[in-house]
């Protein structure tokens, strides 16, 4: 084979493997009404319009649901987090290691785990909460707080979560969305989304 | 020869798979039931477009680059200057912003491209379309905005539209050069570089965007003037009400005789 055909090939391959994965990907309609276990856990949510479930995840025991895509409207599930692992998936454990839920965490401190785990993950310096109160999630005590973070697009988000803690494992449901026009636009649906989750 | 046929059938295997989300993707939109003829008397605001120009470190991360910056937005303005009289309709150029109008007008430009961003990946591209945008192709809706706040803009109560253009242009370092090339003997595909441009015409009351051109492979190295004539070609064919396609067949063949 000559070298400018074995280049041809290469580059042949190239391309094709470079197409596969992205489409691997199938998003999933969650539909209004209907309702849905979180990740296959017990955490179960009835939506009360259309969203879509990504595909993928950013950790073990996580689910993203959206919209309008990611960057504008993001609904994130941490269904049940074992103690001793991270909310998200580590880039490298070594370089870039991220906080870790813990038997000793309080409730009180769970913003306070987002906000560390985002200063990492999303490289966000101008991570703050806003405000934290106490409240019910998932018909338990839980910890309701919101939050103000200047992601690496530029853009100024606002998110609103709930957390509980329940037999050992943190349970939480947050949502995120630019601060102009998207956060006032879907945040009645999450809340009304959050309020639906149920856990046996 | 019975192995380069093995791994051509091997290829084209993987692609036809893959139906080919890469080269058939739209690149433009139309929201349902928006028309702009020419000379319609409808002003356009054209606000100062964002550009984003760096190099990609060997790691993959993007280092601002000062000049390659004034320089790109300095041909881009010459080629938007240009192109105006080509857009069909009243063009205003917006007042330059300080202070409080400057950083609204910056958050404004970053939600841009994030809705943008969200087009191209979440209903533009084949292969990664969310159902619900799916479902919208197929009633020919194109529904996206930006909020009625564009209705603040400096020079927004001057104005029916705003013209939106992002640009965010990364060229390979040498070092992520010459990890593509070992990425490649290696069979890992390593990208080196983006070229990502965005125009919108935005409705300035709704905040609606009302005809989107977005590519994430654009064409026109803009740290040149030709190139950045060239990206601006490229930013505005299919401007509703604009004559731009025409002018450049014109051109083109007037520049052959």
């Amino acid at each position: 084979m000559t070298l400018p055909s074995l280049r041809a090939l290469v580059a042949l391959w190239l391309l094709a493997l470079a197409c596969l994965p992205l489409t691997a990907q199938a998003h999933k309609l969650r539909e209004s009404g209907v309702s849905v276990a979180v990740d296959d856990s017990p955490l179960t949510v009835t939506p009360s319009r259309d969203w879509n479930r990504l595909d993928g995840n950013i950790g073990k025991h996580t689910e993203r649901w959206t919209i309008d895509g990611a960057q504008l409207n993001d609904v994130t599930f941490y269904a049940g987090i074992e103690p001793g692992k991270p909310l998200v998936r580590e880039r490298s454990k070594k370089r870039e290691p991220l906080p870790k839920f813990s038997t000793a965490t309080l409730l009180v401190e769970v913003p306070e785990l987002l906000e560390t785990t985002y200063r990492t993950y999303k490289n966000s310096g101008s991570f703050k909460v806003t405000t934290i109160e106490p409240g019910q999630f998932l018909g338990r005590e839980a910890v309701h707080f919101t939050y103000e973070f200047v992601d690496q697009d530029e853009l100024t988000r606002q998110g609103e979560a709930r957390a509980a803690i329940i037999a050992g494992r943190l349970y939480m449901i947050s949502f995120e969305a630019p601060r102009l026009h998207y956060f006032e636009a879907v945040i009645a649906q999450f809340r009304k989304l959050a309020d639906s989750a149920t856990l046996p | 020869m019975r192995t380069s046929i093995f791994h051509l059938l091997g290829a084209f295997a993987i692609l036809a798979l893959a139906a080919g989300p890469v080269c058939a993707q739209e690149r433009s939109a139309t929201r349902q039931g928006f028309n702009l003829p020419a000379q319609s008397g409808k002003k356009i605001l054209l606000l100062r477009p964002t550009m984003r120009v760096g190099e990609q470190s060997t790691g993959g991360l993007f280092e601002p680059n000062a000049d390659w910056t004034e320089q790109a937005r300095a041909n881009i303005g010459e080629a938007l200057d240009a192109s105006q009289r080509n857009l069909g309709n009243e063009i205003i150029i917006a007042p330059d912003a300080y202070g409080e109008d400057a950083r609204a007008l910056n958050e404004h430009m970053a939600l841009f491209a994030a809705v943008s961003q969200a087009v191209i990946q979440y209903q533009f591209f084949v292969g990664n379309r969310l159902p619900t945008k799916k479902r919208d192709n197929k009633a020919d809706v194109f529904d996206w905005s930006l909020g009625n706040s564009v209705a603040s803009l400096p020079g927004a109560d001057g104005a029916d539209y705003a013209l939106f253009i992002y640009n965010r242009d990364v060229y390979g370092s040498t070092g992520r050069k010459m990890l593509q090339v070992v990425g490649m003997l290696a069979g890992v595909g390593v990208s080196s570089g983006e070229h990502v441009g965005y125009a919108g015409l935005v409705d300035l009351k709704t905040g609606d965007l009302l005809w989107l051109n977005a590519d994430a492979q654009m064409g026109g190295d803009v740290r040149e003037k030709d190139g950045a004539a060239k990206r601006v070609r490229q930013l505005l064919e299919d401007f509703p009400g604009s004559t731009i396609a025409k002018a450049d067949v014109v051109a083109a063949s007037g520049a052959g005789k």
